[in-house]
């Protein structure tokens, strides 16, 4: 049995997916969190001065999306096959577009100017990625509530954990999307899920 | 017998890595390239409006990446494991990065504002990733000159190819990184990949 070591700040962030990923999985892990003020000391271990890393019997693996498709890979929640997993990658790669807009929200000071690009991306563009998710939910997911084939993949796991940003910003984004709330009820109704969920630390990001 | 179909533009851009791919296992495959003007009507059989598309066995897969990464696994160019996969990932995430900060550029209208912003990428961005990129083919090479285990992946292809449009900023550039210089090479002289490259149409992007 490979030991297992996470290492990201004390949020969610880019870190959380892989976590969930460990918890549906019923994984043990040794769970690392650096405040803000505490990476510095640190960033030299890591191989591109940034977090998450994953350290696997001591051999350290740098970015969030490599990491959380070797766990789900791993641990049987990548897709059944080549093409299955090929699918969750692109549902993967749809939630990754929605964020890349939302960005500029989070790091805006002024904040006349933050509620200006918060609107413009709740209402303009947000909604076509939601849409996009859908049509992909609905081709591939066998008529059933996860994305992909039927059974629960780390693209649900992907799209639960940004999507809880995106409502923690914005409450009633997903109204207009009843495909997406019900695939992110059934991710919240895993038992393994719902339990971790209940225990994990409550942060700001 | 399973078929290939790769919808895109007739340009390099984010479907010339599945080319490459291809090229490199010598799989047939119907290379469909749509002028700007043709696409129009052709936009919504693509399930998210956008190209590149694999279509595989009548299955129709979007998003470059996910569409690299399976014909990378169907052809055994990926990675020989899940962890040394993963590895495979991380290197091509660290070449997204650095694209993502050069994309905004290229899309800059006004002439003399983007050599401005071209001159401050070359000196202060760039180098910090192509550090990043040589950081991980000596941790994951093994020694040798592709960036994982010693054997061709589709990162060493995925490099190749943005490699390309860096070199149209500065033919130099390499001259300091002497591990991704040789890498290239490594990629050149593979014989199905040259005989592409030779045979390749000549596209502006």
């Amino acid at each position: 049995m490979p030991s297992y070591k996470l290492t990201y700040f004390n949020g969610r962030g880019l870190g959380e997916v892989s976590r969930l990923i460990f918890a549906a999985a019923g994984q043990k892990f040794e769970d690392v969190r650096y405040e803000r003020d505490q990476f510095p000391a640190h960033k030299a271990e890591m191989p591109l001065g940034q977090m998450p890393v994953l350290e696997v019997d001591g051999v350290k693996l740098p970015q969030s999306s490599a990491i959380a498709r070797y766990l789900a890979k791993e641990f049987h929640l990548a897709g059944k096959d080549n093409f299955d997993q090929a699918k969750v990658d692109a549902v993967v790669d749809t939630v990754g577009d929605s964020f890349k807009g939302f960005i500029p929200t989070i790091f805006e000071q002024d904040p006349v100017k933050k509620e200006e690009i918060k609107k413009k991306f709740f209402t303009d563009d947000l909604p076509k990625h939601l849409q996009n998710l859908e049509t992909l939910g609905k081709l591939y997911g066998n008529g059933g509530h996860f994305f992909v084939g039927n059974q629960l993949t780390w693209a649900d796991l992907y799209f639960y954990n940004f999507a809880q940003t995106y409502i923690e910003a914005e409450a009633d984004c997903l109204n207009n999307f009843p495909w997406l709330k019900q695939n992110r009820a059934e991710v919240e109704k895993q038992p393994k899920i719902a339990e971790y969920l209940k225990q994990r630390p409550k942060t700001q990001f | 017998m399973s078929t290939y179909k790769l919808y895109y533009f007739n340009v390099r851009g984010r479907g010339e890595v599945a080319r490459l791919i291809f090229a490199a296992a010598d799989q047939k495959y119907e290379d469909i390239r749509y002028e700007r003007e043709e696409w129009v009507s052709h936009k919504s059989e693509m399930p998210l409006g956008q190209m590149p598309v694999l279509e595989y066995n009548g299955v129709k897969l979007p998003q470059s990446a996910a569409i690299n990464r399976f014909l990378a696994n169907q052809f055994h160019l990926a990675g020989k494991d899940n962890f040394d996969q993963a590895k495979v990932d991380a290197v091509v995430d660290t070449i997204n990065d650095m694209i993502s900060k050069y994309r905004p550029i290229r899309m800059e209208q006004d002439e003399a504002k983007q050599k401005e912003l071209t001159k401050t990428f070359l000196a202060d961005e760039l180098p910090k990733h192509l550090q990043n990129l040589e950081g991980l083919g000596k941790l994951y090479g093994s020694g040798g000159s592709f960036f994982v285990g010693n054997n061709l992946t589709w990162a060493d292809l995925y490099f190749y190819d943005i490699a390309q449009h860096i070199l149209e900023l500065d033919e130099n550039i390499f001259n300091n990184y002497p591990w991704l210089k040789e890498n290239r090479q490594q990629v050149e002289k593979q014989p199905k990949i040259a005989e592409y490259l030779k045979n390749r149409p000549k596209t502006s992007h």
